[in-house]
């Protein structure tokens, strides 16, 4: 792919003849913005998959729940081991693992975010069904809705240009391990490799570009064909970039030699050396933990999980903060759901909802999202209520790290998202560009009793929109969309019953919120 | 102007205009019977498809019978013979002392060095194992092996999970249950993984008892090996579940093992005896006169999947009917043609679903045989070792390591849902292990070998012919002319035509001419295709 050449072309193109969003293009010379927009692709995203649904409330330890005791009287975390990180909030001990640098200490240092109560409408108690929820980033209750693409497909398949005809130069995402994940595959082909050992990767992908054009006709048996000829292209090309991502990165601390740490330890190697993957992907199972979760002096299976799970993402972050990487990396976890509060007979817990979602790297706002688990509210199941539905992390992944705008997002993931907020969104040359401002936006009175009025100064021309979100983050109804000019922008509050809500007034596709409560 | 559309090309044009290719090519045909005498063509694919490849001289044989001929000939009886050879697990001797040692013994609480010792001899087991199962694939002459390798892909135990092994005593028992359960009643065969010993294991089912439920095995009895999700509630779960109670597995030689190792049995105490509400369907109450294995494996257990059965019937037949078009036909489950699809659930239902008359059914029907579903299906690494075995008449000792290598480890799916399949199949990771084991074994053709190969083909002598029905054999959908041009350049080394006559006099360059049409061939996307 060659952005960079092209860039040039149209900002060359595009300078003296465009004022868009009040700002001149002359401003920024290409170089300028050329400079913004490497940074912005440079940035990387990091998904951890814990298989078999990991337990969130032996995660992070509702410790000043007397109800949680009650609920797991041989599996709960006593208060005095539990590791009080904030007021209120603990983590499990093995969180605070035995490496240098673990999740405890990005906690400590504002590097970790934590997601409380993340799910969505409807649970799927099913591994397979929630797990194609969570990767596909679409809530379909139907079970006969064939989920089929992940959310991160999609996106960069419909972000790359020309894509798959045209293969960028490096793989736009990596899994370490098999068969490659559906997180990572489109409708137009797998934007992703499945990678395990670089070296055998490089000696055994060499030459293997099939010697056949693509099928033109579409026939299963074409487009199967067409399947397979793609990733014999993708086993030639990328075994060579890879291998030299390999051979020129390398790691500044020492990382211990399980599975998972040492794929966190491969992803950082090939970030060292230059490998320009959007996204990777490592995986983590065995959070199936019906049976023998955990014994009395916290020992077992989970904990075990946690502390492995701890000590990759804290070692990889000391290797990145190390090498000066850490900028350009965010991480999250995604667990197909929870556990049943209630521990079952076999010292073990069985299906659940809701969970606590983890997401780090210098680039989120650190801190805890959302309340503790509800312990003596739960869902007709008997289940952990959710508070986020989880594609609203997706929406800030596609909002504020990857450059998208609320149009992708609604366009991924077929549906209105809010972002949660937990990325930091860093202002771009792009905004500027589009007219992307975010605005101070007033409720008055407030709450909202009878009538009210959604305020603020509308700094430039553009194209406004202000919705009304739930504050699980998804979208309830449009009040206003329209051209606006400059000046003092009211839209009057109507047609919302008594709740608390989210307000986001979009000013060119940059979001502004406010909490709006409703009283009647 | 938006500089960002115009750099990345907008999102929405793109997934419209995928749409209209969305729609999958129609298949011709339902589930009427294909009774056309069978073409050398028509014979491959049902062999590619319901076996694993096939050898040529076998292949002819076959041309001119009718598809039920050979289906009823590949299903064979329904009692299975012993397999031969007979599994022979391998002795263990303790590495200090060299004596032999009880391998029933728990490695739990043993220390460091036994523990190691004790699991490498299960790691070996297992390999020895799933190199006994590749070995039966590859030399039946029935279906038998195929059959049970596809039960065993629904069941699901895995050798390693959570951190621990499952003892390979307890699969190869699970594997010979369902080697015998294969074309029954699949209500039996239901029963039998229910209080199965690796399943009682692998699912918890173990670990539940009464006042102590363990849901897992109810939730994926119904979610996984039979309605599929959506037909059942919570409530439903957690009733099955108290149904389950009471059921042991026997592992280590410091349990309980009233029936002798690895062999499952009823712990009475541990049974719920309370009435269960399931499905609508009451199971009543018992007492302690009436709590005993027998009463409880049939007025229970056998009574929950009688219910199943029974009360989700539509939904059992379709789901197993699906399961098996995915796994034999086309594994797009995106593209799972409806219509057929009812027409099969139909069949099998009104079978009482048992399992012969719904394989002969899909084997035989007008669907199976249509050519548009021909070269649609991604070769599993099983299909792609067990068959290139069997094309080539070369055997390789080690199997089980190149199916490892190509993401397919035998007896250890990833998850309870088994494999994912179709297109998780062919990786960057797996495509070029597939590439490495077909150039092994290509080069392990020895001489000899390739000149009888050659010789299978009756038009050998023809070069054009030759290298026409080399790719017929080899590949699914036939090629273009341009293809045909470019093996037979491949197979002549460049070299005019006339040539072919004296290298088949030098026993040493015929083979290497055929060794590079082999590989030429190889390379090809479809070679992974059938």
């Amino acid at each position: 792919m060659k952005r960079r050449t092209f860039l040039s072309t149209t900002t060359a193109a595009a300078v003296g003849t465009q004022v868009l969003g009040g700002v001149p293009l002359h401003a920024f010379t290409p170089a300028d913005l050329d400079q913004r927009v490497q940074a912005e692709d440079d940035r990387i995203l990091i998904v951890i998959q814990m298989f078999g649904g990991n337990d969130g409330l032996n995660t992070i330890i509702p410790a000043d729940d007397p109800e949680y005791y009650k609920i797991r009287p041989s599996i709960a975390v006593p208060k005095e081991k539990a590791v009080n990180v904030l007021s209120r909030v603990y983590m499990h001990p093995s969180l605070d693992s035995k490496a240098p640098y673990n999740l405890r200490r990005m906690f400590e240092d504002g590097r970790l975010a934590i997601v409380n109560g993340i799910g969505y409408d409807n649970p799927s108690l099913s591994h397979f069904r929630s797990t194609d929820i969570w990767l596909s980033g679409f809530n379909s209750s139907d079970p006969e809705k064939r989920l089929v693409d992940g959310w991160l497909g999609r996106y960069w398949a419909s972000k790359v240009q020309g894509f798959p005809e045209v293969l960028p130069d490096d793989p736009i995402a990596v899994q370490i391990g098999g068969s490659l994940s559906m997180l990572l595959q489109s409708r137009r082909g797998d934007i992703g490799i499945a990678l395990t050992d670089p070296q055998k990767f490089f000696e055994l992908g060499q030459g293997l570009s099939p010697d056949m054009q693509p099928m033109s006709e579409d026939t299963r048996y074409g487009r199967e064909f067409n399947f397979v000829r793609l990733v014999a292209e993708q086993s030639d090309r990328y075994s060579s970039v890879v291998k030299q991502a390999f051979d020129k990165g390398a790691n500044k601390v020492a990382y211990e030699k399980n599975s998972f740490v040492e794929q966190m330890k491969l992803v950082a190697r090939l970030i060292s050396g230059g490998l320009k993957s959007k996204v990777f992907l490592v995986y983590l199972g065995g959070f199936d933990t019906h049976v023998q979760q955990q014994d009395e002096n916290l020992n077992g299976l989970h904990p075990y999980l946690l502390e492995m799970l701890s000590t990759g993402i804290g070692t990889f972050m000391q290797d990145a903060l190390i090498q000066g990487f850490a900028d350009r990396v965010v991480g999250m976890t995604v667990s197909e759901f929870g556990r049943r509060p209630y521990e079952n007979g076999s010292r073990g817990t069985d299906h659940g909802a809701s969970s606590v979602q983890f997401v780090f790297g210098n680039g989120v706002r650190a801190g805890v999202y959302g309340d503790m688990p509800d312990l003596s509210n739960f869902d007709s199941n008997g289940d952990v209520r959710y508070q986020y539905d989880f594609r609203r992390v997706y929406a800030d992944v596609f909002e504020n790290w990857f450059g998208g705008t609320p149009a992708d997002t609604e366009s991924i993931l077929e549906d209105r998202v809010l972002p949660l907020g937990v990325l930091q969104r860093s202002t771009s040359v792009n905004d500027a560009y589009d007219g992307r401002v975010q605005v101070n936006v007033r409720v008055a009175p407030h709450p909202v009793t009878d009538q009210a009025t959604i305020e603020w100064q509308q700094p430039v021309p553009g194209i406004v929109k202000v919705d009304i979100y739930g504050t699980e983050g998804r979208f309830i109804k449009n009040l206003f969309t329209d051209r606006a000019l400059p000046g003092t922008m009211r839209v009057p509050v109507h047609g919302l019953a008594s709740g608390s809500y989210i307000c986001c007034v979009s000013v060119n596709g940059a979001r502004s919120v406010v909490p709006l409560t409703v009283v009647r | 102007m938006n500089r960002r559309n115009l750099l990345f090309g907008l999102a929405q044009s793109s997934r419209r205009s995928l749409a209209a290719v969305d729609q999958p090519p129609v298949v011709q045909g339902g589930i009427d019977e294909y009774t056309t005498p069978l073409t050398l063509e028509d014979v491959l694919h049902l062999y590619r498809r319901m076996s694993f490849a096939v050898s040529r001289p076998q292949a002819t044989q076959q041309v001119g019978k009718t598809a039920r001929q050979v289906v009823e000939e590949l299903l064979g009886l329904d009692t299975a013979s012993e397999p031969s050879p007979a599994m022979r697990f391998g002795p263990w001797t303790d590495p200090a002392t060299k004596q032999p040692v009880d391998w029933t013994e728990n490695p739990e609480g043993a220390d460091l060095q036994t523990r190691n010792a004790i699991e490498g001899w299960w790691r070996a087991n297992h390999r020895t194992l799933s190199n006994w199962t590749l070995g039966l694939m590859r030399d039946d002459q029935t279906v038998t092996e195929r059959l049970t390798l596809f039960w065993m892909s629904h069941w699901i135990t895995e050798f390693s999970f959570d951190e621990i092994y499952m003892v390979p005593q307890m699969i190869y028992r699970q594997y010979m249950t369902l080697r015998n359960d294969r074309l029954g009643d699949f209500r039996k065969m239901a029963l039998d993984m229910t209080v199965d010993n690796a399943m009682l294991f692998y699912l918890g089912g173990t670990y539940n008892e009464v006042g102590r439920p363990n849901e897992n095995y109810a939730r994926e009895l119904m979610e996984l090996f039979t309605t599929g999700i959506g037909w059942y509630t919570e409530g439903d779960v957690q009733q099955a579940a108290r149904v389950l109670t009471g059921w042991k597995a026997s592992r280590f030689n410091d349990q309980p093992a009233p029936k002798g190792i690895y062999n499952a049995w009823f712990d009475a105490a541990k049974h719920d005896m309370g009435a269960k509400e399931f499905m609508g369907v009451t199971i009543a109450a018992r007492t302690n006169d009436n709590n005993t294995e027998f009463q409880v494996l049939n007025e229970e257990v056998y009574e929950l999947i009688k219910i199943i059965f029974r009360v989700r019937q539509d939904a059992v037949a379709r789901f197993v009917a699906r399961k098996m078009y995915l796994f034999f036909v086309y594994s797009s489950a995106g593209d799972v043609d409806p219509t057929f699809l009812n027409e099969l659930a139909t069949e099998f239902k009104a079978n009482d679903f048992r399992l012969r008359p719904l394989m002969l059914k899909l084997f035989t029907s007008q669907h199976f045989f249509d050519t548009s579903i021909r070269g649609a299906q991604i070769k599993t690494p099983v299909e792609f070792v067990v068959g290139m075995q069997r094309q080539l008449g070369v055997n390789e000792n080690d199997p089980q390591t190149w199916v490892d290598r190509m993401d397919q480890t035998m007896f250890d799916p990833l998850t309870v849902a088994g494999w994912p399949g179709y297109r998780s199949w062919i990786s960057t990771n797996s495509y070029p292990r597939r590439r490495e084991f077909a150039r092994m074994l290509i080069d392990a053709m020895s001489d000899t070998r390739a000149n009888a190969f050659i010789r299978e083909f009756s038009n050998y002598e023809d070069v054009d012919a030759f290298v026409k029905d080399v790719t017929v054999f080899l590949l699914p959908v036939a090629v273009s002319a341009e293809r045909l041009a470019y093996y037979k350049n491949a197979l002549l080394e460049g070299q005019p035509d006339y040539t072919w006559a004296e290298k088949l006099m030098q026993p040493p360059a015929a083979s290497r001419a055929m060794k590079e049409l082999l590989k030429a061939i190889a390379k090809a996307p479809d070679f992974q295709l059938c």
